[in-house]
């Protein structure tokens, strides 16, 4: 009730402000939209990235702003439903008026907002991994800094094939949109290399018990398993299953095979075992055992605010990085572009090449929105997750 | 295949668990809680708080789940329950015990967070043993002994036998001098305490996760619906029977269409047999 | 006579405010929100005969939502239907699927009916997924949106607006006449109802397929408003949003699910906290009305209307016929 009563005052108020704001900052401040799905399902991975930008935005302003102005961030909680992801892109665009606008997380959010943001014309940098998110004509100025998904199972895909030198594959999704989508695109890729999948089936993402999945793979004679879903529960399961099984079966796939959550989860330590998942250059350590500098110095920055008491990080730390990033690339637009002028912007990160960034090395072209190189993708050893990055699998 | 069947059980023994607590609280009160799904769900989280979290041993977890489900029961009865039976509307339970299944649901998912949490190991035993290992016979045995329990309880006891007299005619009751409303509290203490009871023993298959409750709400009413409701061994049987549909139509077909097989099954039973495998023909409209 | 006129003038009021709404909506982000509240409310209009009026508490109109939605995005998209044949065919297409979920599950009591289409909303899900061919699966699809003059954000906000001005005017139209009455009949009492002579399945039939009908216009435009739909959109949450909005606004009117919608659209988007405890501050809302007011918000307002409203005070003057009365007890002596 107090609320309503408040609220037109309340309103007023920020109208006014917004005007005020809007004469005073037409030239000063560059106006950042953040659409975070900081809270409700796959919150994890936005919470790491809201981290990163966070960090970014603020080192900019204390170092003077890019050019002279200072960052502003608007942060929007889309809590991972995707009507109110296009609001609040239809809110940052056309009302708040940013300059640029980072996200959705999701992409199930994403495939909503981007189309809006794309007719709003404000430059979007794009953090979904799903290919549709992207697109030189329909979503000119929507630019993508993760890789694609089908970065992420080609790492697998070749891990399996040529490194293990497996090819009977038992392909594993959950019922979910994201599981669905990528076993789909997984068998295609498969087969456009040439192997058939020995065994294929799609699990519902709560379902108890996953020792009939992996019998049936098994007696059809899979020799790796590949489970492309994002839910921890599941991929718990499905190693829980195993490993109780006694199967020592490579398992080579999304992610989620390596968050942090699964640790938890599995019945024994050892279950993490002979798991190899798509991860990132970046978080890899080399073989003299330390993270890339970029990396390691952003660590450094970072650890008093995602580690309390300094100690290890427990969070997959490219989430971090590719929030980081994020800003950075828009500090790169707006210096090489000279200004925030929407169509200057597209301009400079269309000739963008070999930026180089912690997370990853961004090039775009004019026909090329995917700025995230193949190279910076490599396959990591799951249970060797420590302080946010892992080993590299051979 | 006999994993298949093992599993399903297994499930099936928590939708049954589920369906018990809807009988109890159906039996005093005449009212379906949307909350009773909800009821496995808290003993779960409060057991895996208690004993992984907290480091107690595990018969503490066991008073926190049935605790904590109870305290659930006695929150239901008292906001949701009582002050709307007063009021003659027979729409009006539905609506608070949504109201309050959303509530409790979105208050765990941000406290515990919206991922499965694991649940602890309680009896030692080693991982092996396949068919035999403890996640998949404590609910079974659980839910046996639950329905047992309640016939023993209801048949045996004064405090059960209140329970029936309620449950066949409240007004006669209690003109009899029984004390309904004490009662009624009672029961839904009692369907709190078994719900968080049957949440700690399938902790391990379900782990800890907050959006348990609303599955467990609709396939434990399926249960009870096909079943017949008011019947603990009608929900016994309808529980075993959904979970193992469930567990042969994702073997057989994958789980694509696991939902649509569990709904189907409910559709054509109450279509052929509205009142449920064993439940009674009890029509009072009036 | 007076009430039901300010009624009338508040409605006038509120309809001239909608037509004129992209003329002083500040920016296109308001204009958005108020054409997302039109499309929830061709929905919600429906729903309301169903909830509102019969009683029937189906929280899974989300299945039928999703139903309409795709199917506008499949007959104007990949078969490249002209859109208001594709809008006419997806209302006819859940009109049916009301009917093939009506006539099973209205025969069941209210916990029962409640559930079944909880569980049909669940299973819409499923299919929705497993139909990958069809419906773009977990990726979604693009949906198209309409030609000009609705091309433009005003122009398919007044197109929205026009359907749940629709909408508005036939469920006047049946909650005033017999139907409505005959509908809150049921709702308060089947066996009433039956015992005056309404025929309980038929008029619940009719209801709950008018709603499908609704349902599938309704999702066509807010398909066509988000441009994108994918399976997450339709998640139950949102079924249970459009069964709050009428249980708040108020049961058995039109003007309290209205506001209720507008409300409860508008409030998580202004107010920042509200919108992180989402679906914990509908539960408390939702039980705040239950406990409180069952009769909605709505009522409230006209509780404190009828407060402040100085009452005039009437004196009946009681003039018995004294002679006639004295006579009648004589006689009885």
């Amino acid at each position: 009730m107090f609320h309503l009563l408040r609220l037109p005052r309340k309103l007023a108020a920020s109208l006014a402000l917004a005007c005020i704001a809007t004469l005073a900052q037409a030239n000063d401040v560059i106006r950042i939209g953040w659409l975070s799905s900081l809270t409700g399902p796959l919150s994890s991975a936005a919470q790491a990235e809201n981290q990163g930008v966070q960090l970014a935005v603020a080192e900019i302003n204390a170092a003077g702003g890019i050019n002279g102005r200072k960052l502003e961030l608007l942060t929007r909680d889309t809590a991972g439903d995707p009507t109110k992801a296009v609001n609040l892109a239809q809110q940052l665009a056309f009302s708040e008026k940013v300059h640029f606008i980072i996200g959705p997380v999701n992409s199930g959010e994403g495939l909503g907002a981007t189309p809006v943001i794309a007719r709003a014309g404000v430059p979007n940098l794009v953090i979904g991994a799903l290919e549709e998110l992207t697109d030189p004509v329909k979503y000119p100025r929507a630019f993508r800094l993760i890789n694609t998904n089908r970065q992420w199972i080609s790492t697998a895909n070749n891990y399996a094939l040529k490194t293990l030198k497996r090819s009977r594959i038992a392909l594993i999704g959950d019922t979910t949109g994201y599981g669905t989508a990528s076993a789909k695109t997984a068998t295609e890729m498969l087969e456009a290399a040439g192997v058939k999948p020995v065994y294929t089936v799609l699990v519902d993402p709560n379902k108890t018990d996953l020792t009939d999945e992996l019998a049936k793979a098994r007696a059809a004679g899979a020799d790796v398993i590949m489970p492309w879903s994002a839910a921890t529960g599941l991929v718990g399961r499905l190693l829980n299953a195993r490993g109780d099984m006694g199967w020592n079966v490579p398992v080579v796939g999304h992610t989620a095979l390596m968050a942090p959550q699964i640790r938890k989860l599995l019945n024994k330590p050892e279950y993490w075992e002979n798991v190899v998942a798509a991860g990132y250059a970046s978080t890899t350590f080399g073989a003299d055992g330390k993270l890339p500098p970029a990396t390691a110095a952003l660590m450094e920055k970072v650890r008093s605010r995602i580690a309390p008491g300094g100690g290890e990080i427990e969070l997959l730390f490219w989430w971090v990085a590719m929030g980081y990033d994020c800003v950075k690339v828009i500090e790169h637009a707006v210096k090489a572009a000279g200004g925030t002028d929407p169509a200057a912007i597209q301009k400079a990160l269309e000739n963008t090449r070999e930026l180089r960034g912690v997370f990853a090395n961004y090039s775009w072209s004019p026909t090329d929105r995917n700025g995230f190189p193949d190279g910076d993708m490599v396959p990591n050893i799951a249970n060797t997750l420590r302080d946010g990055a892992f080993k590299l699998a051979r | 295949m006999l994993s298949a069947l093992v599993a399903g059980l297994a499930t099936g023994a928590v939708f049954a668990a589920t369906a018990l607590a809807y009988n109890v609280m159906f039996s005093t009160s005449k009212v379906l809680s949307v909350t009773t799904g909800h009821l496995p769900m808290l003993g779960g989280v409060a057991g895996a708080y208690v004993i992984a979290g907290l480091g107690l041993p595990w018969w503490l977890g066991l008073l926190a789940a049935m605790g904590t489900g109870a305290l659930f029961g006695l929150l239901t009865e008292l906001v949701a329950i009582r002050r709307v039976l007063a009021r003659s509307d027979e729409h009006l339970w539905l609506l608070s015990t949504l109201a309050l299944a959303t509530m409790v649901q979105q208050a765990v998912g941000l406290w515990w967070g919206t991922e499965p949490r694991p649940f602890p190991r309680l009896i030692p035993q080693d991982f092996s043993a396949g068919l035999a290992d403890q996640k998949f016979w404590l609910p079974i045995a659980l839910a046996v002994a639950m329905a047992g329990g309640l016939e023993l309880f209801y048949s045996r006891t004064m405090a059960g036998k209140l329970f029936v007299a309620m449950s066949e005619d409240a007004f006669a009751a209690r003109a009899r001098g029984i004390p309904t409303d004490r009662i009624r509290v009672a029961s839904y203490a009692l369907a709190g305490a078994l719900g968080g009871l049957a949440g700690f023993a399938a902790g391990q298959l379900t782990f800890a996760y907050f959006a348990l409750g609303l599955t467990l709400t609709l396939n434990g009413f399926i249960a009870l619906a096909v079943g017949g409701l008011g019947s603990n061994v009608g929900a016994l049987i309808g529980g075993f029977a959904l979970g193992l549909l469930n567990a042969l139509a994702s073997y057989w077909f994958g789980g694509e269409y696991q939902q649509t097989i569990a709904v189907g099954l409910l559709m054509v039973v109450l279509l052929v047999k509205p009142e449920g495998l064993l439940g009674s023909k009890q029509v009072r409209p009036v | 006579m007076s009430a039901e006129h300010r009624r009338l003038g508040l409605a006038a009021l509120l309809a001239l405010g909608a037509a004129t709404l992209p003329f002083w909506a500040a920016d296109q982000y308001q204009l958005h929100l108020a054409t997302l509240i039109a499309a929830y409310w061709v929905l919600i209009g429906g729903l309301n005969l169903v909830v509102g009026y019969a009683g029937q508490l189906s929280i899974g109109h989300v299945g039928l939502l999703s139903i309409g939605a795709y199917a506008f995005a499949i007959l104007a998209g990949k078969a490249g239907l002209h859109p208001a044949l594709a809008v006419a065919a997806s209302g006819a297409l859940c009109g049916i699927a009301g009917l093939l979920l009506g006539l099973p599950s209205l025969r069941l009591p209210g916990f029962y009916f409640a559930m079944a289409t909880m569980a049909v909303a669940l299973i819409v899900g499923e299919v929705v997924l497993a139909q990958g061919e069809l419906t773009g699966g977990g990726v979604g699809l693009p949906v198209p949106g309409f030609p000009a003059p609705f091309d433009s954000p005003a122009g398919f906000y007044w197109l929205t607006a026009a359907a749940a001005a629709v909408v508005t005017w036939l469920t006047w139209n049946v909650a005033r006449r017999m139907q409505g009455r005959g509908l809150i009949a049921i709702r308060d009492s089947v066996v009433t109802a039956q015992a005056v002579g309404v025929p309980v399945l038929g008029a619940k039939l009719r209801a709950f397929v008018f709603s499908g009908v609704c349902a599938g216009v309704g999702g066509s435009l807010f398909a066509a408003l988000q441009s994108y739909i994918t399976p997450d959109t339709f998640h139950f949450e949102l079924s249970l949003f459009f069964f709050v909005c009428i249980i708040i606004g108020g049961r058995g009117g039109i003007l309290g699910p209205f506001l209720g919608v507008v409300v409860l659209t508008a409030l998580p988007e202004l107010v920042s906290p509200l919108a992180k405890l989402g679906n914990f501050f509908y539960g408390l809302l939702l039980l705040a009305v239950v406990l409180v007011v069952p009769e909605g918000i709505g009522r409230v307002f006209e509780l404190v209307a009828a407060r402040l409203k100085p009452r005039p005070v009437e004196s009946v003057p009681v003039q018995p016929d004294l002679p006639r009365l004295a006579r009648a007890l004589r006689s009885n002596r």
